[in-house]
């Protein structure tokens, strides 16, 4: 059996050993973007200068004999909600065209200083609002599995430039499981940390209570790497904790012993192809030697409007600021201040966004509030007992990501609510601040993949990673497996 | 039928931090226009606010000079409206958790003025309307301001000009603002309505906005109570809406129609966590607290026994009660110092504001040298007060301006000698004396101060000229 | 119920302009939207609000003066200025 290897060490080894110069594995990387990416859309903006340049330096680096760091070298790409000083970031929306950052995310901050190669901004949902990815203002990034089917949302074209292999990772955003379902549609990893392990400063808010970054990748490894990376304490986001443990150490432990709860709600409503996968998942996790545990969760019923509620709520505080006037579009023409903001708004934001926009106003306006806003809110608040409950009976819950596998394009925008449905899997985390990893876990008879998620624990990434990897390593590369494109090591 | 005013203010006090209340920018008034701006306080997306402790600090003790309570957890809130001043469309602010509540400032004439509650929340930018263009500037965006809003328990434009003038008083003293109504850093709103006397009822309430100088508002407020005095008399009914005062024509008018009332939707910001204020902290800032302006005034006219009207003079502004208390120390009576402010200082000082600033040559420790030279006996009140004269014009202290042979006033042997003098080189003042203009002695009198360089003891001299003479 | 006037309200509130056309549209889609919403009013809680997610507290920031960005910057992605001001101008025909 051939197992999955971390891509990143794999490169790192390959630069320090001189196998090709980071020159050499950039330029093919963007010579396999412009061959894939009309198929893929995966990126919006190719930052092919940028990221030479990087290269160049890492390049002498090594010439001078010098050490490198983990993510030194290493191609990747960030989702356009990431703000880059001096590099156009849209969130795909047009309400932002133009606009430039001029001050870096901190994320972005801390992999630029040790050399990450950025090989430009991918696809997403406008704002991070969907989950296919084609609200973007630039139309939704392809399956690599199948370009007739979405990537998901809203990192899908993070997760359709790392599952095609024209990005080595990338960072994504996850506010109700944009992180986890697009890994989870293209058959890769991606881990939605605890709320305040990696800072949001510069991430470009959708709901400032459910937003967090986290990576994309194609190994466990890679993912454990990279969150190491990036979850550091930062003084520019109040809600900012750091990490708590080190998680790339942590992968190789033994996981026998350990109680993986799996919550009936969890597996209502999930596609038969789908559950069997999971309850399959589950049977491997049983053979190294943990123990599996059902229980209730019922305080989930409710995740999904309680998500939609307060992620519109906040959303239409936190997108009121495009009005035209400090950056992004402004309409050409309107007869007075009020008429060039209201304008502006109409013709910049999509339809979708501009829904959420008025759900949220609606939630939070006099007369309604006490109904829905506050109402969420204690809601809220029972989801987090509940989970903290759930953590006593055991270590990781064991779920699916999404009840389906990806769906054909075009398929997604005609009913808001059937799509809010794709979410039930993955909004009660973030509504909870939990981490939790989407992982591959087998096929459909279509050759679509289907994910799962280990939920953790606040602050327990280690643990999620380190189950994840024990998986990986036991199933190998059968069902760890990207198409035979982009960029082969 | 006989109405009375009911009136309530809402003032914000722009606090004297350093920076602005989410980022390191430099609070300083004026500068080029966008040039104390940085990604937080212009809103651009991604940006994250990050609370100054010194506005917390700040706001508690503004709420402890005002006998609030100090509640234990307090919170930020979002008020959401779009307008070009506020980049974020919301305003960070406190809603329903403010950091101080249920205060008072009490006024001379003995009633109380609830306070509600203060909060912290940022400010605004700067529009400039020219041709019906805008320009925005977002150098105030973001500046510290605490909301202290109080109870509708204010009776009389009167007592509203005394609430807010004692407002600014307490918050300078506290150094928690310099509350220049003028560069903005303190403005009202005033809710007012009008009832019977006797009447327990409140009436319909409207709310004059902006107002940024103490003499515009009583106007406006007298105004407002007589437009709604008649409409009541006229059988009409008072309309609840937001109005503007013109300062040029005394008048009020609408600021905006029902149809554009505001609905806020606050919520809990979620880019900020809770504030918790533990008691140990109320108490620490309670005791760093200075001698309230109450408390002064009583302790100077209970136990420097300083006239109540001059001791009001002293305390109205702070540098000079500072001044004052430096000055007087260690003297026999506090009234000298005093007498020595309100008279030979204050002349040269013109206005309110230059007062308020006591930008003088003379230091008080100056001062106080002078004044226990007098205790002391060594100089007379009126060298005295031609030293201070001197001192004020340039800043020298008095042991440069006085020399040694000034000191001690003159012996009795010099002082019969100079009267001598006087008597022998006065023929004519001493006839016109003794022919009964006793006047005349004034004449002999100042011979002896002029030739005794104002040393002599002017009434000593007059008796022994008068004993000599006769 | 949602009704034309509800949607027209908020968007008001949310300054968006709502077209004619669309209106009957956004609001059957507003009034399904609400309607999922409505599910958790059935929803027994106990009314303890929730605080934040990790019940952080007096996460603060000394009073420290760092240099403000040049204006240049500062007006770098607005799409009017003049003065070093942002600019709206009264009307654009």
């Amino acid at each position: 059996m051939n197992k999955n290897e971390g891509k990143i060490s794999r490169i790192s080894r390959s630069l320090m050993n001189k196998e090709y110069s980071c020159t050499e594995i950039t330029n093919k990387y963007l010579s396999e973007i412009e061959k894939l990416n009309p198929q893929l859309n995966a990126y919006v903006n190719v930052t092919a200068e940028e990221a030479l340049n990087t290269a160049k330096k890492v390049d002498e680096k090594i010439a001078k004999g010098e050490k490198l760091l983990p993510l030194e070298g290493i191609p990747m790409t960030l989702k356009d909600n990431i703000s880059t000083k001096g590099i156009e970031t849209t969130c795909c929306s047009k309400i932002l065209e133009g606009y430039k950052p001029i001050y870096n995310a901190t994320v972005w901050d801390a992999l630029s200083r040790c050399n990450a190669v950025l090989l430009g901004k991918t696809n997403m949902d406008e704002f991070a609002m969907g989950s296919s990815c084609e609200t973007s203002c630039f139309g939704g990034a392809k399956n690599p599995h199948n370009t007739n089917h979405v990537a998901g949302g809203s990192s899908g074209g993070v997760a359709s430039a790392v599952g095609g292999n024209i990005a080595a990772y990338g960072l994504g955003s996850d506010t109700g499981g944009s992180i986890r379902q697009p890994a989870s549609f293209c058959g890769i990893v991606g881990l939605k940390p605890t709320y305040g392990a990696v800072s949001r400063y510069g991430l470009i808010a959708y709901a400032s209570s459910l937003d967090q970054i986290g990576p994309i990748t194609t190994s466990v490894e890679d993912a454990a790497i990279v969150f190491d990376a990036i979850s550091d304490y930062d003084s520019m986001d109040s809600t900012s904790q750091g990490r708590r443990q080190n998680a790339t150490d942590s992968l190789k432990n033994p996981i026998k012993g350990m109680k993986i709860g799996i919550a009936r709600e969890y597996l209502d409503g999930i596609r038969d192809d789908v559950k069997s996968a999971v309850l399959d998942a589950a049977k491997v996790y049983e053979q190294l030697g943990a123990e599996i545990v059902y229980f209730d969760l019922p305080a989930l019923k409710f995740a999904l409007p309680v998500y939609y509620i307060i992620a519109c709520a906040e959303a239409s505080s936190n997108l009121g600021r495009y009005d035209g006037i400090r950056y992004g579009y402004k309409t050409p023409k309107y007869n007075d201040v009020n008429d060039m903001i209201c304008k502006t708004r109409s013709e910049g934001f999509g339809r979708e966004v501009q829904r959420r926009i008025l759900l949220g106003t609606y939630v939070l306006s006099a007369g309604y509030y006490d109904a829905y806003y506050k109402k969420a809110q204690n809601l809220r608040g029972a989801i987090v007992k509940a989970f903290k409950n759930a953590f006593e009976q055991c270590d990781l819950m064991l779920a699916p990501t999404v009840p389906m596998t990806a769906f054909e394009c075009g398929k997604a925008v005609s009913d808001p609510i059937e799509t809010y449905l794709t979410d039930i899997c993955t909004v009660p985390v973030n509504i909870a601040g939990l981490p939790a990893v989407s992982l591959p876990c087998g096929f459909n008879s279509k050759g679509m993949p289907i994910g799962m998620q280990l939920i953790g624990n606040s602050f327990c990434e280690h643990m999620v990673l380190n189950a994840a990897y024990q998986y990986e390593q036991s199933v190998g590369a059968d069902i760890f497996k990207t198409p035979d494109v982009g960029v082969s090591l | 039928m006989k109405y009375e005013m009911v009136a309530g203010l809402e003032t914000h006090v722009e606090l004297a931090t350093n920076t602005k209340i989410f980022c390191a920018c430099t609070t300083q008034f004026g500068g080029e226009p966008n040039t104390h701006c940085c990604p937080i306080c212009i809103g651009l997306p991604g940006t994250l606010p990050k609370l100054n402790e010194q506005v917390v600090n700040y706001a508690i003790r503004a709420g402890l000079a005002t006998n609030c309570e100090i509640p234990e957890i307090s919170k930020m809130d979002r008020k959401n409206y779009c307008y070009p001043d506020l980049p974020k469309a919301y305003q960070i602010s406190q809603y329903d958790k403010p950091l101080c509540l249920n205060g008072y400032v009490q006024l001379s004439n003995g009633r109380k003025i609830r306070l509600t509650r203060i909060h912290i929340e940022e400010d605004a930018g700067k529009l400039i309307h020219s041709h019906g263009d805008t320009y925005v500037d977002y150098n105030r965006g973001g500046v510290p301001l605490i909301e202290i809003v109080s109870e509708p328990d204010i009776r009389s434009a009167e007592e509203a000009k005394e609430y807010v003038e004692k407002l600014q008083l307490i918050m300078k003293y506290i150094g928690v603002s310099d509350c220049k109504m003028q560069e903005g850093s303190m403005r009202c709103d005033v809710n007012i309505s009008v009832r019977p006397v006797g009447s327990d009822e409140l009436g319909t309430r409207t709310e004059i906005k902006n107002m940024n100088s103490i003499t515009f508002m009583t106007k406006a407020m007298e105004y407002e109570f007589s437009r709604q005095v008649d409409i009541l008399e006229s059988g009409g009914e008072v309309e609840q809406q937001t109005l503007r005062y013109d300062e040029v024509s005394n008048t009020t008018s609408s600021m905006r129609g029902k149809e554009d009332a505001n609905d806020y939707r606050y919520f809990r910001d979620p880019d900020l966590v809770t504030i918790f204020v533990p008691k140990e902290k109320v108490e620490g800032i309670r005791a760093s607290l200075p001698e309230l302006p109450d408390q002064k005034l009583e302790r100077y006219i209970n136990e420097l026994e300083i006239p109540e009207n001059d001791a009001r003079l002293l305390v109205k502004y702070r540098k000079v009660a500072e001044f004052f208390e430096k000055a007087s120390e260690g003297t026999k009576s506090p009234r000298t110092a005093a007498n020595f402010i309100i008279g030979q200082i204050f002349s040269i000082l013109e206005n309110d504001s230059a007062k308020e600033d006591f930008e003088i040559k003379v230091s008080a420790e100056s001062l106080n040298e002078l004044i226990k030279l007098i205790d002391d006996g060594k100089i007379k009140m009126n060298l005295a007060k031609k030293t201070l004269s001197k001192m004020l014009e340039t800043g020298k202290a008095p042991s440069e301006l006085i020399d040694e042979s000034d000191m001690g006033g003159i012996d009795d042997n010099t002082l019969n000698e100079l009267c001598t003098q006087a008597i022998q080189s006065n023929p004519n003042a001493v006839a016109d004396y003794k022919g009964g203009k006793t006047k005349a002695i004034k004449a002999l009198v100042g011979f002896v101060m002029k030739n005794s360089r104002g040393k002599a003891d002017a009434s000593a001299a007059e008796q022994k000229l008068i004993d000599m003479i006769e | 119920m949602v009704t034309h006037d509800d949607i027209l309200q908020i968007a008001r509130l949310a300054k968006l302009s709502v077209p004619e056309e669309e209106l009957d549209a956004l609001t059957k889609d507003m009034g399904e939207i609400i309607e999922f919403a409505n599910t958790i009013n059935n929803a027994a809680d106990d009314g303890e609000a929730f605080d934040n997610i990790n019940n952080l507290s007096n996460v603060l920031r000394p009073d420290e003066v760092a240099p403000s960005l040049e204006p240049q910057e500062i007006l770098k992605n607005a799409k009017d200025s003049e003065n070093d001001h942002f600019l709206v101008k009264k009307r654009v025909l």
